[in-house]
C-alpha cells in the first residue's frame, strides 16, 4: 500500500489527537515560559545560614559598634550597627553600613606588589611574594642602619587613635628615627592647646550627654563630627518629642547653611572664619555685664586677672584684654557681620543656660585648627565656669593600656634619635606638641636636611587628602624609596615602590583607643569578622617581622609574635590598671555615667576581658574631674599662656599669651581673587583614606555631582551679578590651583564664599570611584598655625571664570 | 458502484487505522518519550543512604534554626561530627572524608525540591500546622539509594521542584493567605 | 469590610519617619540597597535612571541666606492604603504588583512583571524604578548579595517592599515560638540603620504601638493626601514649611529638588 498524502493526513490528524491528549504540549508551553524567566546571567545569591558577628567598626574614629550580617559564615552581606552597644545604640553611618563594600572593592590589592617601571605608572606593578618584600624592605632598613642614618626612614600613619600608632612609635624609636607622622586631625591643635591650658597634652572632651544648650561654633554635629554615632545618636535624643522628652537646644554658628545649621534650632551665619570673633564678643559681654562664674574664675583660673610672667614683667590679663579696643562689641560685629545687639542676645542666653557649652571644631575635627581659635573657644567655656564638676567640658580620660617595654636602644637608635625630626629643621619657633606634617613636606620637598632614603605610608592617603596642590607628590620625587601598606590601589599607593597590602578593615585585628569628644574613658577591640580574603598581611605584623629580623634592640622592643600577641598584652595591662569595666548595662545607662561614678568591674585578668572585647563589648570608666587634671605651672587652668615662656618663645605683645582672634587670611589678592573658597562635608561623601563606596555615591544630589563634574555653591545673588546660571560651568582658580567645576545655587552659600563638598575628585581605584569630580584639598590653602605651625587650611582665595 | 463502496468502507478502516497508529505513537512518545528526553539524569557527588543513617533522628540533620529559618540538607559540618574519620571501607565514605570534610569543602547536592530565588518558602508555618514531610517529600526514612536527579533540560529546573499551582490549591483549600508575598520575594 | 470598601487584616504596617531627626546622613538609603540587593552603575547621577528604593528628597523654605532653612526627607514606598487599590497596583495589566490585605503590604513580582512602566507613571511618589539595565555587581561585590532577596532583572520594576522579607522571617519564628502572629512586628533596614532613630516602624492598627501614636502627632502629615491614596508612611516636621510641602507637587527644581 501506498502511503499517500491521504494517509499523511489522517496520521498527522491522530498524532495531533494524541499529542493533545499528552503532557507535552501543556509542558512544553509552561516550560518555555519558565524559561523565559531566567536569566541565567542575573546573579544568584548563595543560600544558608545568615549569622551576625559582633566588631568595632575601625572605617573612622568613631568607636561605633557594629555587627556583619554573614552567610554560611563566609560572605559579609551588610554591616548593622549593634543595638546593644552604648556609642550608637543599633544605628549606624553610611560609610559603615556600606563597610562591606571595601572588603570586596575590586580596587583591593591582592598581593604584594613592585613597581618595576617609573613611579605613578599603574600598568608596573608586578606581584612579589610576602618573603621578597619583607625582606626587600628589611635589607634596606638594616643597610640605613648599618650606615648609621637610621634618621633618614619616615613614616605616615593614618590612625592616631590605635595602638597601632604606638607600635609604630616603638619601631621608630628602637630603630633610630623621630620621622614618625599621622595625618593632620584637630587634635593636633587641641593638644597643643590642652598643653597651654592646662599642662596637659590631650584633647578636649564634651559632656554633651547631659548638656540643654549647644551652642556650635562651626562644628559640624550631624555631618561626622567626633564621633559620628555617638552624636547622631545624641541628635535623636535632643530633637526627642515632647512626650519622649525634654528637648536640648542647639544653636548653630556658621558662614553656611550646613546640614547641621539647617538642622539646628537657630542658625547664626556668620562672616567665614570669625566664629572665634563672636566667641571673644560673647565673651567681653560677659565679663562686662559680670555673667560669668566669678568665684570659679578666682579660685581655679589663672591669667583671667593681670600677671607677671617669670622674667618679672607685668603683663594683661584676659579680662582687661577683653576690655581693649580690639575685642569691643563692635569689632566683634564687625568680623563677624552679626548686629551687636544679637551678639549681647546669645552672650546672656549662653550665660543663663544651667547647662550651656561651646563646642567647635569646623571640619569635624579631621583637620587642625588655629590655635588660638581653640583656646578662645575653651576660654568661653571657662567663663562658663564649665570645668567645674559635673560641668560641660573636661580632658579625654586616657585608658590605662598595658606599657610598652623600655626600649634600650643602641648606639645606632641613639644617633638617628640625636637628629631632629625633619620638620622641626628651620623653623624659629619650637613646636608646641606633636610632629608637622605639612613643614615635613615641604622641607622634603625643597631643601631636605638630610635626604629622606625611605618613606612608608600605613592607612594614610597624603596625596589626595593633604591640602595644597601636589604637597605630597612634590615631596615623594625627593625620597628614595616609598612602601604603601594600603589595601587599595589608592593615589598614593600608586606612587609607591613597593607595596605591603593590609588585611582590609573587617579582615583584621585592630583596636579603638578613646571616643573623640567624649569625656568618657573608651576602649574597644575590632575582631576580625571574616578570614583575610586576598594575600594581604597585618601592616601590625609586617613591622613585628621586620623588628625580629633585624634583631638587637630593635627586636627587644617589640618582642611580641604577633600583633594579636600585642594587643592582648595592652589588654592584660589593662586588666590589671585600676578602674573601668566592661560596658554590659543596656545602652540608654551609658549616659548615667559620670565624674566620680565608680563602674563595677566584671572581669578578673586579660583573658577574660579580651574575650569580651573581642566579642564586641566595650571598656570604660568614668570620666575624670578636670580639675584634678590639671598639670599647669600655676596649678590653675591657664588663660594667659606663660608655658610659652617655658618652651622658649620670647613672647613680645601682651595679647601673644592671651585666647584672642588670630584669623589667617588666605594668600591672594583679593581683586584678583574676590571671593574665598571654602571646603564643606555632606555625610554621604567619605573624604578620609577610604573613598566613597558606591551605595553611598548613589545617594549623592545630582546638583553635587553630575556625572564625571562637581558643582560649587554659589549664593544666587552672587551667581547673578556674575552672570552665572544653575549648572553653568566655570573655571574655579585659586592661587593654589584650579579645577573646571559646575555652579550650583544655594541660598544657603554666603555671598562672599564659594563651597565645595570634601570627598569628590579620587583618581585611580575604579570605575566607580575615580574621575568624579574635584578635589577640593588641592586648591586650598595651607598655612602654619601662629602658635603650633601646624598647617592649617580652612580656605583659599578664589575666582570664577565661565567657560563657553 | 459495489466495488467502490466496498473501497470507500475499506478505504475509511484503513484511514481509522493510519489514525489510531497516528495518535497512540503520539500519546507513547508524549507521554513516554518526551519526558525522559526532557529531562537530564544529573549524577549526586556521591551516595548518601537514609537507612544507614536510622540510628539519628530526621531532626539531628534537618532541624529549625534559632531565627526560625529551616536548616535543609546539613552542612559538612554536621558530617563531621560523626565522620571525621572513615566509619567504613566503602568508596563514598573514602569521598566523604578525603574530598569534603578533610577539605572543609560543602557537598554540592543537587537539591530535589530546590526552589528558584524568587520564592521564599518557610518549613516553619507548614510544620505548625501539621503538614507531614511527605505530603511534599519522597519518603526516605529506608531508602538505601538516592534516586536519580533529574533536570529539566529547559528550565534547568529539578523534576521535583513544586509548581507554584500546587502551592495556591493547599492555600486555597486549607484557608491560607494567596497574596504574591507569602511565596515571593 | 471595612469602611473603606476593602477587606482588612487586623495589621496595616506603617512608618513614620521625623524628619526633625533625620540628619541627611542617608544611613537608611545605603542600608536598603545593601539588604535589598539593589544594583549600582558606574555613574548614578542621573537620577531618572538611578534605583532607589529609600530615595531622599531636598526640600526647603524658599527663603534668602540668613533665614534659608533645607530638610532632607526620606521616601520609601507608602504602600497606599486607598480602597480596593493603590494607584500601582490598580493598572498593572498583569497582577504582578498587588496589596497584602493581611498586612497592607504593596508587593512587586519580579518575573510576572512585563515591565510596561503603567505603575510608574501611576505612582505619585516617584516611588517606582524601572530596570534599564541587567545588574550588574563588579566581580567581587557578588559576594555581598543578600540571599533572602531576589536580585532583579533587565526589563522590571522594582520599588520598596518595606523589607516584607523580613516580616516572613519573623513570622516563620513566631510559628515556631508560637506567638500570637497579629502581634509579630519587625524593622526595615532603613529604620535599624538610623543613627538618630528617626524611623519608627509598626502595626498602625494597634493603638498601643509607637507608629499609631506617633501618626496622631500633630506635626503628623503625609504625603499628597490630597490624593486619598491613603499613605502608611507619616512624617513628623514641626516646621509648617515643611508639612505644607507635603501636599505640593513635585514639579519644578527649585522649590522641590528630586535627589
Amino acid at each position: 500500500m501506498k502511503f499517500g498524502r491521504r494517509a499523511f493526513l489522517q496520521f498527522a490528524a491522530g498524532a495531533v489527537g494524541g499529542t493533545l491528549l499528552s503532557p507535552l504540549p501543556w509542558k512544553l508551553v509552561d516550560d518555555a515560559s519558565i524559561w523565559s524567566q531566567n536569566w541565567s546571567w542575573r546573579p544568584s545569591p548563595e543560600r544558608g545560614p545568615v549569622t551576625r558577628k559582633a566588631s568595632v567598626c575601625t572605617l573612622c574614629d568613631g568607636g561605633c559598634g557594629i555587627q556583619v550580617r554573614l552567610v554560611n559564615k563566609n560572605r559579609a552581606i551588610s554591616v548593622e550597627g549593634n543595638p546593644r552597644h552604648p556609642v550608637n545604640e543599633g544605628g549606624i553611618c553610611p560609610l559603615g553600613a556600606a563597610g562591606a563594600q571595601f572588603l570586596y572593592a575590586p580596587y583591593r590589592i591582592s598581593q604584594p606588589m613592585k613597581q618595576s617601571k617609573k613611579r605613578g605608572d599603574a600598568t608596573g606593578f608586578k606581584p612579589i611574594s610576602w618573603d621578597e618584600a619583607v625582606g626587600e624592605l628589611q635589607k634596606k632598613l638594616s643597610n640605613l642602619r648599618k650606615a648609621e642614618t637610621p634618621h633618614t626612614v619616615a613614616a605616615i600613619t593614618g590612625h592616631a587613635h590605635n595602638s597601632m600608632q604606638d607600635l609604630w612609635q616603638q619601631f621608630f624609636t628602637a630603630y633610630g628615627s623621630q620621622n614618625l607622622f599621622t595625618m593632620p586631625s584637630h587634635r593636633d591643635s587641641l593638644q597643643g592647646a590642652g598643653l597651654l591650658a592646662l599642662g596637659r597634652e590631650a584633647p578636649f572632651a564634651f559632656d554633651l550627654e547631659h548638656a540643654s544648650f549647644i551652642l556650635s561654633f562651626g562644628a559640624d554635629l550631624v555631618e561626622g563630627w567626633g564621633s559620628p554615632g555617638r552624636m547622631q545618636t545624641l541628635f535623636g535624643k535632643w530633637n526627642a518629642s515632647e512626650a519622649e522628652g525634654a528637648a536640648v537646644k542647639l544653636v548653630q554658628v556658621a558662614s553656611r547653611c550646613s546640614m547641621t545649621a539647617a538642622k539646628a534650632d537657630r542658625w547664626i551665619p556668620v562672616r567665614p572664619g570669625s566664629e572665634a570673633a563672636l566667641a571673644l564678643g560673647m565673651a567681653h559681654v560677659m565679663v562686662k555685664e559680670k555673667l560669668y562664674d566669678a568665684s570659679f574664675m578666682q579660685d581655679h583660673v589663672f591669667g583671667f586677672e593681670d600677671w607677671t610672667d617669670t622674667r618679672g614683667k607685668p603683663r594683661q590679663g584676659f579680662k582687661s584684654f577683653l576690655m581693649a579696643a580690639e575685642n569691643s562689641l563692635e569689632a566683634a560685629s564687625q568680623q563677624t557681620g552679626l548686629e551687636a545687639p544679637r551678639i549681647v542676645d546669645l552672650a546672656r542666653e549662653f550665660a543663663a543656660q544651667n547647662h550651656a557649652v561651646a563646642v567647635w571644631g569646623g571640619s569635624g575635627g579631621n583637620l587642625p585648627e588655629n590655635t588660638y581659635h581653640d583656646l578662645v573657644f575653651f576660654a568661653l567655656n571657662v567663663l562658663k565656669g564649665n570645668l567645674k564638676p559635673g560641668g560641660m567640658l573636661s580632658l579625654a580620660a586616657t585608658v590605662p593600656l598595658g606599657e610598652l617595654p623600655q626600649i634600650r636602644g643602641d648606639e645606632t637608635a641613639r644617633k638617628g634619635l640625636a637628629q631632629k625630626s625633619a620638620d622641626q629643621i628651620g623653623d624659629e619657633k619650637p613646636s608646641l606638641t606633636g610632629r608637622n606634617l605639612y613643614a615635613f613636606l615641604s622641607l622634603v620637598a625643597q631643601a631636605p636636611p638630610y635626604p629622606i632614603e625611605i618613606l612608608m605610608i600605613h592607612e594614610a592617603n597624603p596625596a589626595y587628602g593633604l591640602a595644597g596642590k601636589q604637597t605630597f607628590e612634590k615631596a615623594v620625587e625627593r625620597v628614595g624609596w616609598m612602601v604603601s601598606f594600603s589595601s587599595y590601589m589608592d593615589e598614593t599607593a600608586l606612587l609607591a615602590d613597593i607595596i605591603l597590602p593590609n588585611h582590609a578593615a573587617l579582615e583584621r585585628l585592630d583596636d579603638v583607643i578613646g571616643l573623640p569628644g567624649s569625656p568618657l574613658a573608651y576602649y574597644a577591640v575590632a575582631a576580625p569578622v571574616l578570614p583575610p580574603r586576598l594575600n594581604t598581611r597585618h601592616t601590625g605584623d609586617v613591622l613585628l617581622q621586620l623588628a625580629r629580623s633585624m634583631g638587637g634592640s630593635v627586636g627587644e622592643a617589640l618582642p611580641w609574635k604577633s600583633h594579636e600577641e600585642f594587643l592582648q598584652e595592652r589588654v592584660k595591662g589593662l586588666a590589671a590598671a585600676e578602674g573601668g569595666a566592661v560596658f554590659e548595662e543596656s545602652p540608654s545607662d551609658w549616659g548615667k555615667v559620670k565624674v566620680g561614678s565608680t563602674p563595677h568591674r566584671n572581669y578578673t585578668d586579660g583573658a577574660g576581658l579580651w574575650k569580651k572585647l573581642s566579642a564586641g563589648h566595650c571598656w570604660y570608666d568614668a570620666p575624670r574631674d578636670p580639675l584634678q587634671e590639671i598639670r599647669s605651672a600655676s596649678g590653675k587652668i591657664e588663660l594667659a599662656f606663660q608655658t610659652l615662656d617655658s618652651k622658649g618663645w620670647a613672647v613680645e605683645k601682651d595679647e601673644l599669651y592671651l585666647p584672642r582672634f588670630a584669623l589667617q587670611a588666605p594668600s591672594g589678592d583679593p581683586k584678583e581673587y574676590p571671593l574665598l573658597l571654602l571646603p564643606y562635608r555632606m555625610s554621604s561623601l567619605s573624604y578620609g583614606y577610604h573613598p566613597n563606596p558606591p551605595f553611598m555615591t548613589k545617594t549623592v544630589w545630582d546638583f553635587v555631582l553630575k556625572g564625571k563634574e562637581s558643582f560649587v555653591e554659589l549664593h544666587p545673588g552672587t551667581a547673578q551679578s556674575m552672570g552665572l546660571k544653575e549648572g553653568d560651568r566655570i573655571i574655579l582658580k585659586t592661587p593654589g590651583g584650579e579645577a573646571t567645576v559646575r555652579v550650583h545655587l544655594f541660598p544657603g552659600a554666603r555671598p562672599e564664599a564659594v563651597y565645595m563638598p570634601l570627598g569628590l575628585g579620587r583618581k585611580g581605584y575604579d570605575a566607580y570611584i575615580g574621575g568624579k569630580g574635584a578635589n577640593v584639598n588641592s586648591l586650598l590653602d595651607v598655612q602654619g598655625d601662629p602658635l603650633s605651625g601646624q598647617g592649617i587650611a580652612w580656605s583659599a582665595r578664589a575666582q570664577l571664570k565661565r567657560l563657553g | 458502484m459495489n466495488d467502490e463502496k466496498n473501497n470507500g468502507s475499506g478505504k475509511r478502516i484503513v484511514g481509522g487505522v493510519i489514525f489510531v497508529a497516528g495518535f497512540i505513537i503520539a500519546l507513547i512518545f508524549g507521554w513516554v518519550v518526551f519526558p525522559n528526553l526532557l529531562y537530564s539524569q544529573r549524577p549526586q557527588p556521591m551516595e548518601f543512604s537514609h537507612a544507614a543513617h536510622q540510628d539519628s533522628t530526621c531532626e539531628d540533620c534537618h532541624f529549625f534554626r534559632d531565627d526560625g529559618t529551616y536548616s535543609g540538607i546539613p552542612r559538612i559540618e554536621k558530617c563531621k561530627e560523626c565522620h571525621e574519620s572513615p566509619m567504613g571501607q566503602t568508596e563514598d565514605e573514602r569521598i566523604l572524608v578525603e574530598e569534603f570534610i578533610q577539605q572543609d569543602r560543602e557537598i554540592p547536592w543537587r537539591i530535589y525540591s530546590w526552589q528558584p530565588d524568587n520564592v521564599y518558602f518557610s518549613h516553619a508555618p507548614h510544620k505548625v500546622k501539621g503538614v507531614e514531610c511527605v505530603v511534599c517529600h519522597r519518603d526516605v526514612s529506608k531508602e538505601e539509594k538516592l534516586p536519580p536527579y533529574k533536570e529539566n533540560r529547559l528550565t534547568g529546573y529539578s523534576i521535583n521542584t513544586m509548581k507554584m499551582d500546587v502551592c495556591e490549591k493547599c492555600h486555597a483549600e486549607q484557608g491560607a493567605n494567596n497574596n504574591c508575598g507569602v511565596c515571593h520575594k | 469590610m471595612s469602611e473603606q470598601g476593602h477587606k482588612q487584616g487586623a495589621v496595616r504596617f506603617g512608618m513614620v519617619i521625623d524628619l526633625d531627626k533625620c540628619t541627611g546622613c542617608m544611613a537608611c538609603s545605603v542600608a536598603c540597597q545593601a539588604e535589598n540587593n539593589i544594583s549600582f552603575r558606574e555613574d548614578e547621577s542621573n537620577k531618572l535612571r538611578s534605583i532607589s528604593w529609600m530615595e531622599v528628597f531636598y526640600l526647603d523654605n524658599d527663603q534668602d541666606y540668613a533665614n534659608y532653612q533645607y530638610t532632607y526627607l526620606p521616601r520609601p514606598c507608602m504602600h497606599c492604603d486607598a480602597p480596593h487599590h493603590a494607584p500601582c497596583t490598580f493598572v498593572c495589566p498583569v497582577n504582578a504588583t498587588t496589596r497584602d490585605e493581611e498586612n497592607g503590604i504593596v508587593g512587586h513580582i519580579y518575573p510576572r512583571c512585563i515591565g510596561c512602566r503603567y505603575c510608574i507613571v501611576a505612582c505619585p511618589y516617584h516611588a517606582r524604578d524601572f530596570n534599564w539595565w541587567d545588574p550588574a555587581w563588579p566581580e567581587p561585590m557578588e559576594a555581598m548579595l543578600n540571599p533572602e532577596v531576589s536580585p532583579r532583572m533587565r526589563g522590571v520594576v522594582e520599588k520598596c517592599t518595606f523589607c516584607h522579607h523580613r516580616l516572613l522571617k519573623a513570622r516563620a519564628k513566631a510559628f515556631l515560638e508560637e506567638q500570637d502572629l497579629y502581634e509579630v512586628t519587625y524593622m526595615p533596614a532603613c529604620g535599624e540603620a538610623c543613627p538618630t532613630k528617626a524611623i519608627s516602624f509598626g502595626n498602625l492598627n494597634d493603638a498601643e504601638s509607637q507608629v499609631a501614636k506617633l501618626a496622631k502627632d500633630p506635626r503628623a502629615f503625609r504625603l499628597l493626601s490630597k490624593l486619598n491614596t491613603e499613605p502608611k508612611v507619616y512624617y513628623l516636621s514641626k516646621h509648617e514649611w515643611v508639612r505644607k510641602q507635603g501636599d505640593k507637587h513635585f514639579q519644578n527644581s527649585n522649590g522641590n529638588k528630586r535627589g
